[in-house]
């Protein structure tokens, strides 16, 4: 198995997944010659940690590359640049970008994915058994009645019975089909999940019930969750930390109450300002000022902060030089000049 | 509009638009009937934003499509009555209209504007945005073409559209999700409607365009002094937007109230324990999600009684299970439909 080349920084023993100035151009093509002419920057220059057992999570409007960062991870895109480290059960690290398919199909037997949608995910003409059977055949774990025992045991641990394993998927809620989602994903015992808007897709009393047993699984297995969602309440609750994305680019990174109680970017204030609040009382004296325009344009990126069109605190320096993501209080990352002097607001703690 | 009331309602109040009383509505399928809509009853007041949230499959956009009689034909209007007051002042049952005829033709889009989750499935992909417009002004209105497109530019201008003269020409794939929700909206506002019925407008977008979207639709309900009913899953949006509140559950209305009444002092079971499993920004880290237990039952298997009792936590055997109940009035107004709603139930359940 390749190891990782020895210019790299050593990983932290904490951290699980170390992804490092990573990149992922997509190539826009035109005419029949398929010529290019210009790239989509999906991911630009993210660089963030996440720490064992922990759940991490990304939020951003959609099309900020949240989701090409999970398939990055699991590597069902390839890195136009930069890596990707993976601490390994055995704690060996390994570099994800560079692994042969041969290795790769191992590795993933470590981290897998939970998706969106439970409708799409799921192949209706299989059955539970089948379903969530599949990596197991895959991997060669057991004989066909071991794999039959650990199905059941898979579905009992999810909250299903273990008499739907002859059922097809049509004959349960979506809910319930993110569950067969959450089991398959279990099967092989990972120990990263990433889960791509896991619970956008259901109503809020089933979503409450499915974020209670990915925490419950959580501990059970010391699991480490890379969630990501544009729902900022449900981030604010399942995660430990928090990763904010725009158009490509990481612009803060914090712990959860720090940074929502006390965001350093602008645009953190502009999400959390944003959000509606299950409270008319405070809606009404809370008078948002909603961020004005739109998510540039991925091929025309603005230039200097990617976000200076839309800030209402930029300056002549935003516009023309691009930011890096610094560390400005211990643990706190932002990609802003102006974190030091900007006072802004977040959500109240209770 | 020359259809008058049957003898045996008593006329609206004057300042109500829209009233449902008792509304049923029916779908035949293979696997039996299902009952989406199950006596619903709820009014809109001219002006008023009444905001209607529930799960998926509790009726809410069933209820709403058959007030402007948009239903599949196979649907049985199995019961109940939707009256509305038309800008003449006259009132129209609208259950008894010819979902074909005239009178609904004139009604849709000229008394009552829709708009939809999806705006790339409710515009038209092979029309300019200017030419949808157009076509609805001048169904409508007796003008000239020029006259049409000035008004079309002069709506897109309203739902503050970038470069209204430019996008007027332009089609919705053209378009971003926000730009092309505030085309559906300068659509269904062409020709000032009295009420306007937003199904999940919203759901479809991220929160930043969101937040722009409910702004427009609240400066443009107070210009226009128009009516919405809101129709979303989301909690956040309907306290946010909405004057008055209706909680739906399994095709009928659990619970009536003004949106401080619903969030602050919510009566019905099902309104508090929904209340409780959504995270708040600001104080939910770490704690846990309360939840609801079970899952909404499918619509061939209502459950007797009340259809909420097998995931109630304060379900009482022997009533709950088996009386039906009815609307407990409150003196300001509100309504829950619960057998025990006002009594201090948590006290009974610890005895």
């Amino acid at each position: 198995m390749t190891t990782i080349s020895k210019t790299s920084v050593p990983m932290h023993e904490d951290h699980i997944i170390s992804v490092r100035s990573a990149r992922k151009y997509f190539p826009v093509q035109e005419g029949w010659m398929r010529r290019v002419k210009g790239y989509v920057k999906a991911v630009d220059d993210i660089t963030f940690d996440i720490r064992k057992g922990e759940t991490f999570g990304l939020v951003g409007e959609s099309g900020s590359g949240k989701s090409s960062i999970a398939r990055l991870i699991l590597r069902a895109y390839d890195l136009t640049g930069g890596e990707i480290l993976f601490r390994r059960a055995d704690g060996s690290v390994i570099d994800v970008s560079t692994l042969s398919d041969r290795d790769l199909r191992d590795i993933r037997r470590e981290m897998q994915m939970i998706f969106q949608d439970p409708y799409s995910s799921l192949n209706p003409r299989m059955t539970l058994l089948d379903l969530v059977g599949e990596p197991l055949v895959i991997h060669g774990v057991g004989s066909q009645g071991e794999i039959r025992d650990r199905v059941a045991e898979l579905l009992r641990l999810v909250g299903l019975r273990p008499e739907y394993l002859t059922r097809y998927p049509h004959a349960f809620s979506g809910g319930q089909r993110q569950r067969i989602g959450i089991a398959r994903a279990l099967a092989l015992n990972p120990s990263f999940i990433a889960a791509d808007e896991a619970v956008s897709a259901l109503d809020v009393s089933v979503a409450a019930q499915n974020i209670n047993l990915m925490q419950d699984l959580q501990e059970k297995f010391g699991l480490t969750y890379l969630f990501i969602t544009h729902d900022l309440g449900m981030v604010e609750h399942i995660s430990d930390r928090i990763g904010v994305m725009y158009l490509g680019r990481l612009m803060e990174v914090g712990p959860t109450d720090e940074m929502f109680a006390k965001p350093l970017h602008p645009y953190t204030e502009a999400l959390l300002a944003a959000v509606p609040q299950p409270d008319p009382r405070g809606n009404r004296a809370r008078k948002r000022v909603p961020l004005k325009g739109e998510i540039a344009d991925a091929m025309n990126i603005p230039t200097g902060c990617p976000f200076h069109p839309r800030c209402a605190y930029a300056d002549a320096k935003c516009r023309g030089e691009v930011p890096e993501l610094r560390v400005v209080k211990s643990g706190r990352q932002v990609r802003c000049h102006h974190a030091e002097t900007l006072d802004l607001i977040g959500v109240a703690a209770e | 509009m020359s259809e008058t009331i049957t003898k045996s309602l008593s006329p609206m109040p004057q300042e109500r638009l829209l009233q449902l009383d008792n509304v049923g509505v029916h779908f035949p399928t293979r696997d039996g009937l299902v009952k989406a809509v199950n006596g619903v009853s709820y009014h809109v007041n001219k002006g008023e934003v009444l905001g209607i949230v529930g799960e998926s499959g509790s009726g809410k956009s069933v209820t709403a499509r058959s007030i402007m009689r948009l239903q599949p034909k196979y649907a049985i209007n199995a019961s109940g009555t939707i009256r509305y007051r038309c800008k003449s002042g006259e009132e129209l049952l609208i259950n008894e209209q010819d979902r074909l005829g005239r009178t609904m033709r004139n009604l849709r889009g000229n008394e009552i504007g829709m708009i939809f989750q999806e705006p790339m499935t409710a515009l038209s992909p092979v029309h300019t945005i200017g030419t949808q417009i157009m076509r609805t002004v001048m169904l409508h209105r007796n003008v000239s073409k020029a006259e049409a497109r000035a008004r079309a530019i002069e709506l897109l201008t309203k739902v503050q559209m970038p470069r209204p003269n430019d996008i007027v020409d332009r089609f919705p794939h053209h378009l971003s999700g926000g730009m092309r929700q505030r085309a559906m909206i300068a659509l269904a506002l062409a020709c000032d409607p009295a009420l306007l019925i937003a199904d999940e407008p919203t759901t479809a977008l991220d929160v930043t365009t969101e937040a722009q979207i409910l702004e427009l639709l609240k400066r443009l309900q107070d210009e226009m002094n128009m009516a919405i009913v809101f129709i979303t899953h989301n909690f956040g949006v309907v306290a946010d937007i909405a004057d008055r509140v209706a909680v739906m559950y399994l095709g009928r209305v659990v619970e009536t109230g003004t949106v401080d009444e619903i969030f602050y002092e919510p009566k019905h079971p099902y309104t508090q324990a929904l209340l409780q499993s959504i995270p708040r920004l600001g104080r939910s880290h770490g704690r846990r999600l309360r939840t609801i237990a079970g899952m909404v039952p499918d619509p061939f298997n209502v459950p007797t009684g009340c259809s909420f009792h097998p995931r109630c936590m304060h379900a009482v055997g022997g009533i709950c299970d088996v009386q039906t109940p009815e609307d407990v009035v409150f003196a300001s107004g509100q309504r829950a439909r619960c057998h025990f709603a006002g009594q201090d139930r948590q006290a009974e359940a610890a005895q």
